[in-house]
């Protein structure tokens, strides 16, 4: 599939209906193979030409089905995605990838395997602690994988098409950072709400097309005429799978302009690039065990030294204030709150804490949370 | 808490009635080890480094059993409410709830709040693990901003099933050992002590020997009548999670195999008249209100087994092994992987098949699981094993929802009358099967 000109405009018609093109891609005999969290080494997928789709749910939709099968003490977000799941929303996999990031997706995949069964399916053991024999260890997982993933397609990845694919997405990851830069002028160049949408967007298409995508984007923002936008609070969000611009839109619907994330969704997926080792399964060993500063993975410190990167991210994106838009039973990112809020406002940020189911159907409610915020960020 | 008056029907063991002293004694050392300058560390179950911490005299503090003894004795309140107001939502964990809570006034009053057994004694160090769920680090890392002790944390990492064993044994065991072997360079700086490995085998040898006794314990309870109470079971594996390696330990699952063993002998059950025997199948117990399995005694219902704390799997000490960390991770390999193979070739999953395993052997008619609201670990997951082992096992499944400390989640009536109508079925059951 070719991805036409008018980056901005695609990436919201890719946005709106990602499963449609990933149906099409399916339909045409690409192996569209889903996978959870920004923890699945996604490079070892394109080096077999498999294209990776993450997982999402759907936040303007109830909980229709999955709560006959999963309990209801398991965050909403991964409901919702088993939902989609149970509804057959989501036939269109091959198969399904799941790393042990948090306790929910630790047990999802068997859940998931038992309702839905898939021609292929495979977890990934993912260490908690950091450290060289964390690398070492997630380095056998990782060939393990990619022994898997060669007997589903029949053939072995080279050396050659790996080192491709990470650098494939390291042009994605730093076109990602690109963009992010132009958030730092006041007013941003880029919403944030569009930004969601060019994150979404790239969440199951081939990354090659992607980066395509991504410099169309660069193009659209660097030639649009300049909208007469008066300067507006500016606010980081930090939280977990954001997966639908909504959000984001109704933060910038209630006066602030969005300029920074720290999300699954977002930076967090993205803001280091894979870096070269001695062979490229020791860099994607050392990226995913080191680089991405989820919760899950437990890092040495004090709030001070473990969140010191998003005082900077805050510094350097001129932010006011800070969202922390957590979905409620995850636990990781509960445990870390309140200690992580009291550091931030330690540094001079005002800190509104959420804990929200992942639905859109109290927007009401959220919206007099966040309006009530970014009015006290004047 | 619960009414507790249904508990004078069930016939309960005097080995589980020694366990309050030990927990009393328990806590009593550590605050005297603390005042001896003794190193305290405060710990997580399930660690694997249980053996190591005895071998170099820290003393552990259990503190998820603090939560627990904290909901049993109708103390927990004060902490929950202390660390909902410091901001900790109160669907996180009940046991961090209540520990976080203690720390965070005990930082507040500057003194440790009035609690069951003194308390817990301020620690020297935090080691958190990756066992079982992520809060078991996450919670010490939030301690971090109450205290100012180091703080170390391994991964300890259960196998999954889909895989060929013997392709990742190496790794696995390789990296379980490095993690443990961290820990130990870890102790030593911070206590000035070395690891002397000859006592650290002598304490394995030991802490074997204790469960083997638990396991063959457990076996008699296939028995029917059952021997020992759903109550006794939840208080019996304390001496293993929480003092293991010590002769103390060894003691009393020798005395509990004894006690089980004369009853089988003589015929004795839990109840006067057994009807239906349960598996506790999925949660943990609901510490604040245990007596509500006086409640499925009073109606004839025992639980031969549970799978909250069972005794470990089998495990032989090789011959060929004298590391004793080498030995740990070899021996937390397999026995996270005892059920394994069996589970790969049928029905995929090792919870399943341990439910699978028990309910011949303890002749069940019926599994009850606890949905625990703050524990995704426990929680997540019964309704498919339920739905897992009905391809297998055609079994009536109860399920009650509360939490493991917060008695503001629980409705005694409402449980009461989810045993009333589940027994009913399990009875409506085991006479269709009897007429067939």
């Amino acid at each position: 599939m070719t991805i036409s000109s008018r980056g901005l405009e695609h990436t919201w018609e890719l946005c709106q209906d990602r499963m449609g093109y990933a149906r099409v891609m399916a339909s045409q005999g690409k192996k569209v193979i889903g996978y959870f969290c920004c923890y699945t080494p996604v490079e070892l997928m394109t080096a077999l030409d498999l294209v990776p789709y993450r997982i999402g749910g759907r936040i303007d939709e109830p909980i229709k089905e999955a709560d006959a099968y999963l309990e209801t003490c398991v965050c909403s977000y991964v409901r919702s995605a088993f939902d989609l799941a149970i509804r057959g929303e989501y036939d269109f996999l091959h198969g399904l990838v799941v790393p042990h990031t948090c306790d929910a997706m630790w047990r999802i995949l068997n859940i998931w395997k038992l309702h839905k069964p898939l021609d292929y399916t495979y977890f990934i053991e993912v260490p908690h602690m950091v450290g060289p024999s964390s690398c070492h260890f997630l380095q056998q997982e990782l060939k393990l994988f990619k022994k898997s993933l060669e007997q589903l397609v029949g053939r072995k990845v080279t050396d050659e098409a790996l080192g491709e694919a990470i650098d494939t997405h390291n042009r994605a990851r730093a076109l990602l950072q690109k963009i992010y830069q132009y958030r730092k002028a006041d007013p941003p160049l880029i919403s944030g709400t569009e930004i969601a949408r060019v994150l979404i967007a790239g969440r199951g298409i081939p990354v090659e097309e992607f980066n395509e995508l991504l410099l169309q984007v660069i193009h659209d923002i660097r030639t649009r005429e300049s909208e007469p936008r008066g300067k507006k609070p500016r606010v980081l969000i930090y939280g977990g799978e954001v997966d639908d611009p909504a959000i984001i839109e109704l933060i910038e619907e209630c006066g602030a302009a969005v300029v920074m994330d720290d999300l699954c969704t977002g930076s967090r997926s993205f803001w280091e690039l894979v870096k070269p080792q001695e062979n490229a399964m020791e860099s994607l060993a050392a990226h995913y065990v080191d680089d991405i500063r989820c919760p899950r993975t437990c890092r040495p410190g004090k709030p001070e030294e473990r969140f010191l990167y998003l005082v900077d991210f805050a510094r350097d994106f001129n932010v006011q204030g800070i969202i922390l838009y957590l979905y409620r039973f995850c636990d990781g990112h509960a445990l870390e709150a309140p200690g992580l809020k009291a550091y931030l406002n330690r540094e001079g940020f005002p800190v509104l804490h959420l804990e929200e189911e992942y639905t859109l159907l109290t927007k009401g409610q959220l919206r007099t949370r966040f309006q009530a915020f970014i009015e006290t960020l004047g | 808490m619960v009414d507790n008056t249904d508990k004078k029907k069930e016939n309960r063991t005097q080995s589980a009635r020694n366990v309050r002293p030990l927990v009393e004694s328990m806590y009593l050392r550590a605050h005297q080890a603390r005042e001896r300058g003794q190193k305290v560390a405060y710990c997580m179950v399930m660690s694997q480094y249980d053996e190591i911490l005895a071998a170099m005299d820290i003393v552990p503090v259990w503190t998820e059993n603090y939560g627990g003894l904290c909901a049993a004795m109708g103390t927990a309140q004060p902490f929950l409410e202390k660390a909902e107001a410091e901001g900790y939502s109160n669907l996180i964990c009940g046991y961090a709830r209540t520990g976080i809570g203690f720390d965070a006034l005990r930082a507040e009053m500057g003194e440790a709040p009035q609690t069951p057994d003194g308390g817990m004694p301020m620690p020297d160090m935090l080691l958190g693990s990756s066992i079982g769920c992520d809060t078991r680090f996450k919670w010490y890392q939030a301690l971090g901003c109450y205290m100012d002790v180091p703080i170390y944390c391994i991964d300890v990492i259960v196998p999954p099933v889909n895989r060929d064993l013997y392709e990742i044994k190496d790794f696995y065991v390789k990296y379980q050992a490095e993690q443990l072997r961290g820990l130990v360079k870890f102790l030593e700086k911070t206590t000035g002590c070395q690891l002397d490995p000859d006592r650290l085998m002598s304490i394995i040898h030991r802490a074997e020997e204790a469960r083997h006794w638990w396991w063959e314990a457990q076996q008699l309870c296939r028995a029917i009548p059952a021997p020992m109470s759903a109550r006794d079971h939840f208080n019996i594996f304390v001496p293993h999670h929480f003092m293991i390696g010590e002769e103390a330990t060894l003691d009393f699952y020798k005395e509990l195999y004894q006690e089980l063993k004369d009853r089988v002998d003589s015929g004795i059950g839990v109840v006067d008249n057994e009807r239906y025997r349960l598996l506790f199948a999925g949660g943990l117990p609901p510490w604040h209100s245990m007596g509500i399995f006086s409640y499925f005694g009073s109606l004839g219902a025992v639980f031969p087994a549970q799978l909250a704390y069972p005794p470990p799997d089998p495990f032989t000490i090789p011959d060929n092994i004298n590391d004793p960390i080498e030995l740990i991770a070899l021996r937390s390999f397999e026995r996270f992987t005892y059920r394994w193979e069996q589970a790969h070739r049928g029905c995929g999953d090792f919870w399943v098949q341990h439910i699978l395993d028990l309910v011949p052997e303890f002749n069940i008619d019926g599994l009850v699981m606890h949905g625990v609201m703050s524990c995704r670990a426990t929680s997540m997951g019964q309704i498919y094993y339920q739905n897992a082992v009905q391809k297998y096992a055609k079994l009536r499944t109860l399920f009650i929802g509360s939490d493991i400390v917060d008695i503001r989640t629980y409705s005694e009536a409402q449980t009461k009358i989810q045993i009333d109508n589940f027994l009913e079925t399990v009875e409506t059951r085991k006479s269709n099967k009897a007429s067939n």
